[in-house]
């Protein structure tokens, strides 16, 4: 690992809510093709976090380095740094006025970054990856919770970007429809995207993750690989919470 | 009755346009000044959102015939006490002014209001595809808004159409205007009000019918 190029450099990362202080100095780096889970209680910073990577939380002290972008530098082109970061949130924030190929070409189009035929064809080929390439012209409120997942997972995708986020992508799911976002996911990390995942699906994390990271309290208390962290956890506070979810 | 329509109808019809006229021109100022101190007050910026609560305070906190007095006596005396003779307004554009001001103030909270009615997560996404704050404003928050917006608006709009009879007190020869006149003049006082205020009635009536057919089109496909 420690040849591959790093994607993702954290810093004593602090922030604020007011005067609650939600992450208390985080340090971590991500490498290339590296798939991270973040495991923790609620409550203990794992989504802020994933939001401080593309500020859409600013953050308050610290340093974060995406792929050689200072993102807390105040002059930096935060757009462009974010086009090549896709996030996919808990609750889809799927574009309700646009159809299903509208919400994936909308960035690309609008960024000139592809020409229209060029977004539609790379729109269809990411829903044909997403198995949802029949429901292209139907709107978001016709489409079940994992259906939705699926293409925001694609309009994620559809800026060719080097790193993912997933804020809880499950979360909001029926249960039935957990697995079918899931594998979405992991046949992602087999294709070698950089992946930062907040879950609580244990068993994703242990099958998908390269390293799992738990947090508790806005630090990091144990990080390693699953069979680490997950099998054999050292810290009292992991211990607890996994006994708590598995 | 009959009588007072077949002397004055062209007299009032006219009326009606210009009533009309005025209605139209303040309602269009008065979405651009809405949509501005409206996205001044959603913004981050503590002096635009300052800017913003201001002008919707200070417009709103005085009555419309206040205003109208302000903006057409007011100010050309201000000025002329300047040294500028020759500065003139005439009731139409004082008119439309007062108006456009009064109406836009309720416009910027319509448009404010629609806008925080949509999900936050909405320009999150947006903004994490890569598209600036104003694209993802105008691409996908602006035409969420307008859906939740649209009932409001059109009734501002019937308000302001009522409102331009306020402006018969800055001799605005619209309707109501009109309306004083002919009953000054045939002292059929009652017959005169019945006409002027069946026409404010046959113009709203259909005003209201054609905007629900835009606010079932635009809610199509929803």
């Amino acid at each position: 690992m420690e040849d591959r190029k790093i994607m993702v450099h954290v810093k004593d990362l602090k922030k604020n809510f007011g005067k609650l202080e939600v992450l208390k100095g985080m340090s971590i780096d991500i490498a290339e093709g590296e798939v991270v889970v973040l495991l923790g209680p609620s409550g203990s910073g794992k989504s802020t976090f994933l939001r401080c990577l593309n500020q859409l939380e600013a953050a308050t002290a610290g340093t974060i380095i995406i792929d050689g972008n200072d993102v807390t530098d105040k002059h930096i082109d935060i757009n462009a740094v974010r086009e090549n970061i896709g996030m996919v949130f808990q609750h889809f924030n799927l574009f309700p006025h646009k159809t299903v190929l509208q919400n994936i070409m909308l960035a690309p189009v609008e960024l000139k970054k592809m020409t229209k035929e060029e977004a539609k064809d790379k729109g269809m080929q990411l829903l044909k990856r997403v198995g949802m390439e029949q429901k292209a012209d139907a709107y978001p409120s016709q489409l079940s919770g994992g259906q939705k997942q699926r293409v925001a997972i694609a309009r994620a995708l559809a800026m060719n970007p080097d790193i993912m986020l997933f804020d809880e992508p499950t979360s909001a799911l029926d249960p039935e429809m957990v697995g079918e976002v899931l594998s979405v996911m992991q046949e992602l990390a087999a294709e070698g995207m950089t992946m930062v995942v907040v879950t609580h699906e244990i068993g994703f994390a242990r099958e998908v993750a390269d390293r799992i990271v738990f947090m508790d309290g806005g630090y990091i208390v144990e990080q390693g690989t699953p069979d680490e962290v997950i099998s054999h956890p050292k810290e009292e506070r992991t211990i607890d919470f996994l006994n708590k979810v598995l | 009755m009959l009588y007072i329509v077949e002397t004055y109808g062209a007299m009032l019809l006219r009326s009606l346009g210009q009533t009309i006229l005025l209605t139209l021109l303040s309602l269009l100022f008065a979405m651009i000044i809405g949509l501005i101190f409206a996205l001044m007050n959603v913004g981050r910026s503590r002096i635009f959102n300052f800017i913003g609560t201001l002008y919707v305070d200070a417009v709103r906190g005085v009555p419309l015939i206040v205003l109208a007095y302000f903006i057409y006596f007011g100010i050309p005396a201000g000025i002329k006490s300047m040294g500028i003779q020759d500065f003139r307004l005439t009731a139409l554009s004082a008119g439309t002014i007062a108006l456009a001001m009064n109406c836009g103030a309720y416009m910027a909270e319509i448009i404010r209001a629609g806008i925080e009615s949509v999900d936050k997560g909405q320009m999150e996404a947006s903004r994490s595809l890569g598209l600036s704050y104003g694209k993802s404003m105008r691409l996908v928050v602006l035409p969420q808004a307008i859906r939740t917006m649209i009932p409001s608006i059109i009734n501002q709009f019937i308000i302001t159409l009522k409102d331009t009879s306020i402006l018969s007190v800055i001799a605005f020869p619209e309707l109501t205007n009109t309306g004083k006149t002919i009953a000054g003049n045939t002292f059929k006082v009652l017959e005169t009000w019945t006409i002027v205020g069946l026409m404010y009635m046959i113009v709203i009536i259909a005003l209201s019918k054609i905007a629900k057919r835009i606010e079932r089109r635009v809610n199509r496909g929803r």
